[in-house]
Protein backbone atom coordinates (compact mmCIF):
# COMPACT_ATOMS: atom_id res chain seq x y z
CA UNK A 1 0.00 0.00 0.00
CA UNK A 2 0.84 3.44 -1.00
CA UNK A 3 0.69 6.36 1.53
CA UNK A 4 -1.96 8.53 0.70
CA UNK A 5 -1.18 11.72 -1.19
CA UNK A 6 -0.70 14.76 0.46
CA UNK A 7 1.63 13.83 3.90
CA UNK A 8 4.34 16.20 5.44
CA UNK A 9 7.60 14.96 5.90
CA UNK A 10 6.85 14.67 9.76
CA UNK A 11 4.48 12.60 9.00
CA UNK A 12 6.34 10.25 6.41
CA UNK A 13 9.45 10.42 9.33
CA UNK A 14 6.74 8.54 11.68
CA UNK A 15 5.39 6.12 8.99
CA UNK A 16 5.97 2.31 8.32
CA UNK A 17 4.05 0.37 6.17
CA UNK A 18 1.38 3.32 6.56
CA UNK A 19 1.52 2.32 10.58
CA UNK A 20 3.27 3.80 13.37
CA UNK A 21 6.62 3.40 13.14
CA UNK A 22 7.70 3.42 16.69
CA UNK A 23 5.64 2.89 20.06
CA UNK A 24 3.43 6.24 21.03
CA UNK A 25 3.90 7.59 24.44
CA UNK A 26 2.27 10.64 26.46
CA UNK A 27 3.74 14.19 25.63
CA UNK A 28 3.63 14.77 29.63
CA UNK A 29 4.75 11.60 31.25
CA UNK A 30 6.58 8.15 30.13
CA UNK A 31 2.84 6.13 29.48
CA UNK A 32 3.12 4.27 26.37
CA UNK A 33 -0.08 4.02 24.64
CA UNK A 34 0.45 1.85 21.96
CA UNK A 35 2.95 -0.35 20.61
CA UNK A 36 4.65 -0.31 17.01
CA UNK A 37 2.98 -1.07 14.02
CA UNK A 38 -0.38 -1.40 15.42
CA UNK A 39 -1.83 1.99 14.43
CA UNK A 40 -2.96 3.21 10.88
CA UNK A 41 -2.36 6.30 9.76
CA UNK A 42 -5.77 8.14 8.43
CA UNK A 43 -6.48 11.84 7.20
CA UNK A 44 -9.88 13.12 8.31
CA UNK A 45 -11.23 16.22 10.04
CA UNK A 46 -12.50 15.63 13.93
CA UNK A 47 -12.69 18.54 16.32
CA UNK A 48 -10.95 17.80 19.60
CA UNK A 49 -11.40 19.67 22.30
CA UNK A 50 -8.58 21.80 23.48
CA UNK A 51 -6.38 19.49 26.47
CA UNK A 52 -6.74 22.71 29.00
CA UNK A 53 -8.61 25.69 29.01
CA UNK A 54 -9.23 29.18 30.54
CA UNK A 55 -10.79 29.54 34.38
CA UNK A 56 -14.13 30.33 33.75
CA UNK A 57 -14.64 29.77 30.31
CA UNK A 58 -17.80 28.12 29.62
CA UNK A 59 -17.38 26.76 26.08
CA UNK A 60 -14.61 24.26 25.51
CA UNK A 61 -12.26 25.47 22.65
CA UNK A 62 -11.85 22.71 20.13
CA UNK A 63 -9.32 22.38 17.43
CA UNK A 64 -9.47 20.72 14.13
CA UNK A 65 -7.49 17.85 13.57
CA UNK A 66 -6.67 15.69 10.59
CA UNK A 67 -3.52 13.36 11.46
CA UNK A 68 -4.70 10.28 13.48
CA UNK A 69 -3.97 6.54 14.42
CA UNK A 70 -6.50 4.18 13.43
CA UNK A 71 -6.79 1.82 16.44
CA UNK A 72 -9.57 -0.57 15.52
CA UNK A 73 -9.81 -2.52 18.91
CA UNK A 74 -9.45 -0.33 22.03
CA UNK A 75 -7.77 -3.49 23.35
CA UNK A 76 -4.87 -3.22 21.49
CA UNK A 77 -3.94 -0.02 23.64
CA UNK A 78 -0.98 -0.70 26.09
CA UNK A 79 -2.45 2.17 28.43
CA UNK A 80 -5.29 4.27 27.76
CA UNK A 81 -7.89 5.79 29.56
CA UNK A 82 -11.79 6.52 28.30
CA UNK A 83 -14.22 9.58 29.22
CA UNK A 84 -17.11 9.23 30.42
CA UNK A 85 -19.73 9.81 26.74
CA UNK A 86 -20.46 13.48 26.33
CA UNK A 87 -22.17 14.22 23.05
CA UNK A 88 -22.08 10.38 21.43
CA UNK A 89 -18.07 10.72 21.99
CA UNK A 90 -15.78 8.78 24.13
CA UNK A 91 -12.20 11.20 24.56
CA UNK A 92 -8.89 9.31 25.45
CA UNK A 93 -6.33 10.47 27.54
CA UNK A 94 -3.35 8.80 28.79
CA UNK A 95 -3.53 6.44 31.31
CA UNK A 96 -1.02 7.59 33.97
CA UNK A 97 -1.37 11.35 33.66
CA UNK A 98 -4.92 11.59 32.72
CA UNK A 99 -3.93 14.00 29.86
CA UNK A 100 -6.10 14.48 27.31
CA UNK A 101 -7.89 14.17 25.21
CA UNK A 102 -5.23 12.80 23.13
CA UNK A 103 -8.04 11.00 20.38
CA UNK A 104 -11.49 9.98 20.34
CA UNK A 105 -13.39 7.39 20.54
CA UNK A 106 -16.33 5.58 17.98
CA UNK A 107 -19.15 4.45 20.22
CA UNK A 108 -20.89 3.23 16.78
CA UNK A 109 -17.86 1.92 15.22
CA UNK A 110 -15.87 0.85 18.18
CA UNK A 111 -12.65 2.15 15.97
CA UNK A 112 -10.64 4.88 18.34
CA UNK A 113 -8.62 7.67 16.70
CA UNK A 114 -5.13 9.12 18.45
CA UNK A 115 -3.98 12.62 17.19
CA UNK A 116 -1.21 12.59 16.09
CA UNK A 117 0.02 15.43 17.11
CA UNK A 118 -1.54 15.05 20.87
CA UNK A 119 1.58 12.21 21.25
CA UNK A 120 4.73 11.23 21.23
CA UNK A 121 5.63 9.69 18.15
CA UNK A 122 9.11 8.57 18.11
CA UNK B 1 -4.50 -8.52 10.20
CA UNK B 2 -4.42 -7.78 13.22
CA UNK B 3 -1.97 -8.99 15.65
CA UNK B 4 -2.60 -10.22 18.69
CA UNK B 5 -0.84 -8.16 21.01
CA UNK B 6 -2.12 -9.61 24.57
CA UNK B 7 -2.66 -13.12 26.12
CA UNK B 8 -5.24 -12.32 28.86
CA UNK B 9 -7.90 -9.84 29.34
CA UNK B 10 -9.57 -8.84 33.20
CA UNK B 11 -12.37 -6.93 33.48
CA UNK B 12 -12.03 -5.61 37.02
CA UNK B 13 -14.92 -3.43 39.27
CA UNK B 14 -14.45 -0.37 41.63
CA UNK B 15 -17.07 -0.43 43.95
CA UNK B 16 -17.50 0.91 47.38
CA UNK B 17 -19.47 3.74 49.59
CA UNK B 18 -19.62 7.32 47.71
CA UNK B 19 -16.44 9.25 48.74
CA UNK B 20 -14.16 6.52 49.61
CA UNK B 21 -12.06 7.27 46.79
CA UNK B 22 -13.00 5.06 44.17
CA UNK B 23 -12.16 7.40 41.69
CA UNK B 24 -9.29 8.58 42.67
CA UNK B 25 -7.94 5.43 42.75
CA UNK B 26 -8.67 5.01 38.99
CA UNK B 27 -8.16 8.61 38.04
CA UNK B 28 -4.32 9.20 39.47
CA UNK B 29 -4.83 11.03 42.38
CA UNK B 30 -3.15 14.75 41.28
CA UNK B 31 -2.88 18.43 41.52
CA UNK B 32 -0.04 18.64 40.03
CA UNK B 33 -0.06 21.71 37.18
CA UNK B 34 -0.45 18.60 34.16
CA UNK B 35 -4.05 17.85 34.73
CA UNK B 36 -5.90 18.58 32.39
CA UNK B 37 -9.17 20.50 33.21
CA UNK B 38 -11.21 19.37 30.27
CA UNK B 39 -10.87 15.37 31.48
CA UNK B 40 -11.27 16.13 35.07
CA UNK B 41 -14.33 18.19 34.31
CA UNK B 42 -16.32 15.01 32.34
CA UNK B 43 -14.44 12.10 34.08
CA UNK B 44 -13.26 8.87 33.39
CA UNK B 45 -15.19 5.87 32.71
CA UNK B 46 -12.69 2.90 32.35
CA UNK B 47 -9.03 2.51 31.73
CA UNK B 48 -6.97 -0.17 30.00
CA UNK B 49 -3.75 -1.10 31.49
CA UNK B 50 -1.13 -3.71 30.63
CA UNK B 51 0.47 -5.73 33.14
CA UNK B 52 3.02 -8.66 32.69
CA UNK B 53 2.32 -11.27 35.20
CA UNK B 54 4.03 -14.61 35.34
CA UNK B 55 5.79 -14.38 31.91
CA UNK B 56 1.78 -13.66 30.80
CA UNK B 57 0.66 -9.73 28.92
CA UNK B 58 -2.45 -9.17 30.84
CA UNK B 59 -4.59 -6.44 29.83
CA UNK B 60 -6.84 -4.84 32.45
CA UNK B 61 -10.15 -3.13 32.42
CA UNK B 62 -11.03 -1.46 35.24
CA UNK B 63 -14.22 0.60 35.63
CA UNK B 64 -15.01 2.97 38.37
CA UNK B 65 -18.99 3.20 39.47
CA UNK B 66 -20.92 5.63 41.70
CA UNK B 67 -21.09 4.82 45.28
CA UNK B 68 -24.01 6.96 45.62
CA UNK B 69 -27.66 4.92 46.22
CA UNK B 70 -29.38 6.59 43.58
CA UNK B 71 -26.62 5.08 41.29
CA UNK B 72 -26.91 1.52 42.35
CA UNK B 73 -28.92 -0.25 39.69
CA UNK B 74 -26.57 1.65 37.19
CA UNK B 75 -23.86 0.07 39.08
CA UNK B 76 -25.10 -3.55 39.17
CA UNK B 77 -25.51 -4.01 35.32
CA UNK B 78 -21.48 -3.57 35.68
CA UNK B 79 -20.95 -6.28 37.81
CA UNK B 80 -22.03 -8.07 34.69
CA UNK B 81 -18.78 -10.06 33.23
CA UNK B 82 -16.63 -8.37 35.77
CA UNK B 83 -13.62 -10.65 37.03
CA UNK B 84 -12.65 -9.05 39.41
CA UNK B 85 -13.96 -6.68 41.97
CA UNK B 86 -11.98 -4.11 44.82
CA UNK B 87 -14.51 -3.33 47.47
CA UNK B 88 -13.18 0.32 48.71
CA UNK B 89 -13.77 1.88 52.55
CA UNK B 90 -12.62 4.93 53.99
CA UNK B 91 -10.10 4.36 57.07
CA UNK B 92 -11.65 7.72 57.95
CA UNK B 93 -15.34 6.70 57.98
CA UNK B 94 -16.79 3.97 59.83
CA UNK B 95 -20.06 3.98 57.81
CA UNK B 96 -18.11 3.03 54.65
CA UNK B 97 -16.64 -0.29 56.37
CA UNK B 98 -19.77 -1.09 57.87
CA UNK B 99 -21.41 -1.27 54.65
CA UNK B 100 -18.73 -3.74 53.24
CA UNK B 101 -20.71 -6.37 54.65
CA UNK B 102 -23.29 -4.88 52.36
CA UNK B 103 -21.39 -4.94 49.15
CA UNK B 104 -19.98 -8.10 49.65
CA UNK B 105 -23.71 -9.40 49.71
CA UNK B 106 -24.82 -7.19 46.49
CA UNK B 107 -21.44 -9.36 44.65
CA UNK B 108 -23.12 -12.27 46.09
CA UNK B 109 -26.46 -11.12 44.32
CA UNK B 110 -25.05 -9.95 40.83
CA UNK B 111 -21.81 -10.36 40.16
CA UNK B 112 -20.14 -13.67 39.01
CA UNK B 113 -20.21 -16.79 41.20
CA UNK B 114 -16.76 -17.16 40.82
CA UNK B 115 -15.65 -13.31 40.93
CA UNK B 116 -11.96 -12.88 42.86
CA UNK B 117 -12.82 -10.08 45.15
CA UNK B 118 -10.37 -7.75 47.07
CA UNK B 119 -11.26 -4.83 49.95
CA UNK B 120 -9.15 -1.60 50.37
CA UNK B 121 -9.16 0.31 53.33
CA UNK B 122 -8.40 3.45 51.48
CA UNK B 123 -7.12 7.07 52.66
CA UNK B 124 -4.31 5.55 54.90
CA UNK B 125 -2.27 8.35 54.50
CA UNK B 126 -4.75 10.49 56.80
CA UNK B 127 -3.66 9.15 60.43
CA UNK B 128 -5.41 11.81 62.72
CA UNK B 129 -8.78 11.44 61.59
CA UNK B 130 -8.31 7.44 61.35
CA UNK B 131 -12.16 5.60 62.67
CA UNK B 132 -10.90 2.10 61.34
CA UNK B 133 -7.63 0.39 62.27
CA UNK B 134 -5.71 -1.88 60.09
CA UNK B 135 -7.08 -5.07 62.56
CA UNK B 136 -10.85 -4.24 62.34
CA UNK B 137 -9.82 -4.18 58.03
CA UNK B 138 -8.17 -7.61 58.69
CA UNK B 139 -10.61 -9.23 60.86
CA UNK B 140 -13.02 -8.96 58.18
CA UNK B 141 -11.37 -9.72 55.31
CA UNK B 142 -10.44 -12.89 57.47
CA UNK B 143 -13.89 -13.44 57.66
CA UNK B 144 -14.94 -13.62 54.60
CA UNK B 145 -12.01 -14.95 53.07
CA UNK B 146 -10.68 -12.18 50.93
CA UNK B 147 -7.63 -10.38 50.58
CA UNK B 148 -7.01 -6.94 52.35
CA UNK B 149 -4.88 -4.16 52.00
CA UNK B 150 -4.41 -0.15 53.01
CA UNK B 151 -4.39 2.13 50.53
CA UNK B 152 -3.73 5.50 49.86
CA UNK B 153 -4.52 7.28 46.38
CA UNK B 154 -3.30 10.49 47.88
CA UNK B 155 -0.30 8.79 48.27
CA UNK B 156 0.11 6.41 45.67
CA UNK B 157 0.34 3.41 48.41
CA UNK B 158 -0.15 -0.18 47.78
CA UNK B 159 -2.12 0.96 44.34
CA UNK B 160 -0.56 -0.76 41.68
CA UNK B 161 0.11 -3.55 44.26
CA UNK B 162 -3.46 -4.05 45.02
CA UNK B 163 -4.11 -4.25 41.30
CA UNK B 164 -1.18 -7.09 40.15
CA UNK B 165 -2.25 -8.60 43.72
CA UNK B 166 -6.47 -9.23 42.16
CA UNK B 167 -5.12 -9.81 38.43
CA UNK B 168 -2.66 -12.41 39.64
CA UNK B 169 -5.27 -13.90 41.69
CA UNK B 170 -7.35 -13.73 38.56
CA UNK B 171 -4.70 -15.56 36.85
CA UNK B 172 -3.96 -18.16 39.50
CA UNK B 173 -7.47 -18.78 39.73
CA UNK B 174 -7.78 -19.81 35.56
CA UNK B 175 -4.27 -21.61 35.65
CA UNK B 176 -6.24 -23.59 38.75
CA UNK B 177 -9.32 -24.43 36.85
CA UNK B 178 -7.96 -27.26 34.39
CA UNK B 179 -5.51 -29.49 36.66
CA UNK B 180 -2.77 -31.17 34.48
CA UNK B 181 -3.71 -28.34 32.39
CA UNK B 182 -0.01 -25.68 31.92
CA UNK B 183 -0.53 -22.39 32.83
CA UNK B 184 0.83 -20.98 29.82
CA UNK B 185 -2.20 -22.86 27.69
CA UNK B 186 -5.08 -21.06 29.84
CA UNK B 187 -6.09 -18.90 27.07
CA UNK B 188 -9.13 -16.69 27.74
CA UNK B 189 -11.52 -15.33 24.61
CA UNK B 190 -10.90 -11.86 24.98
CA UNK B 191 -14.75 -10.75 24.34
CA UNK B 192 -16.03 -13.12 27.17
CA UNK B 193 -15.22 -9.52 29.54
CA UNK B 194 -18.55 -7.86 27.32
CA UNK B 195 -20.37 -11.16 27.88
CA UNK B 196 -22.21 -11.99 31.00
CA UNK B 197 -21.57 -15.18 32.22
CA UNK B 198 -24.91 -16.42 33.91
CA UNK B 199 -24.00 -18.79 36.53
CA UNK B 200 -25.44 -22.44 36.17
CA UNK B 201 -28.84 -23.09 38.07
N1 LIG C 1 -6.39 12.08 52.00
C1 LIG C 1 -6.91 11.33 51.03
N2 LIG C 1 -8.00 11.74 50.36
C2 LIG C 1 -8.50 10.96 49.40
C3 LIG C 1 -7.92 9.73 49.05
N3 LIG C 1 -8.64 9.17 48.05
C4 LIG C 1 -9.63 10.03 47.78
N4 LIG C 1 -9.57 11.12 48.58
C5 LIG C 1 -10.50 12.26 48.59
O1 LIG C 1 -11.77 11.79 48.92
C6 LIG C 1 -12.79 12.50 48.20
C7 LIG C 1 -13.69 11.52 47.48
O2 LIG C 1 -12.93 10.80 46.52
P1 LIG C 1 -13.59 10.18 45.22
O3 LIG C 1 -12.51 9.46 44.50
O4 LIG C 1 -14.33 11.20 44.47
O5 LIG C 1 -14.64 9.16 45.85
P2 LIG C 1 -15.58 8.10 45.07
O6 LIG C 1 -15.46 6.81 45.79
O7 LIG C 1 -15.26 8.09 43.64
O8 LIG C 1 -17.04 8.70 45.31
P3 LIG C 1 -18.37 8.51 44.39
O9 LIG C 1 -17.98 8.77 42.98
O10 LIG C 1 -19.34 9.49 44.92
O11 LIG C 1 -18.85 7.11 44.60
C8 LIG C 1 -12.05 13.44 47.27
O12 LIG C 1 -12.07 14.73 47.86
C9 LIG C 1 -10.65 12.90 47.23
O13 LIG C 1 -9.72 13.94 47.04
C10 LIG C 1 -6.74 9.31 49.78
O14 LIG C 1 -6.14 8.26 49.55
N5 LIG C 1 -6.29 10.15 50.76
MG1 LIG D 1 -16.37 8.52 41.91
ZN1 LIG E 1 0.78 10.75 30.63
Amino acid sequence: MTAPAGISPEIEAVLENGLNKTALTCLHCPSRILNPSVGTFVQQEFALPAMTKQKNQIIDEKHELREFWKVKDMFQFENVGFSNTVDGVKYLTCADCEMGPIGWHDLVTKENFIAVSRVRNS
Amino acid sequence: MAKKTYDLLFKLLLIGDSGVGKTSILFRFSDDAFTSTFISTIGIDFKIKTVELRGKKIKLQIWDTAGQERFHTITTSYYRGAMGIMLVYDVTDERSFENIVKWLRNIDEHANEDVEKMILGNKCDIDGKRAVSKDRGDAIAREYGVPFLETSAKANTNIDKAFNDLATAILDKFAGKEPGDAPDRVMVDPRRGDTSRRSCC
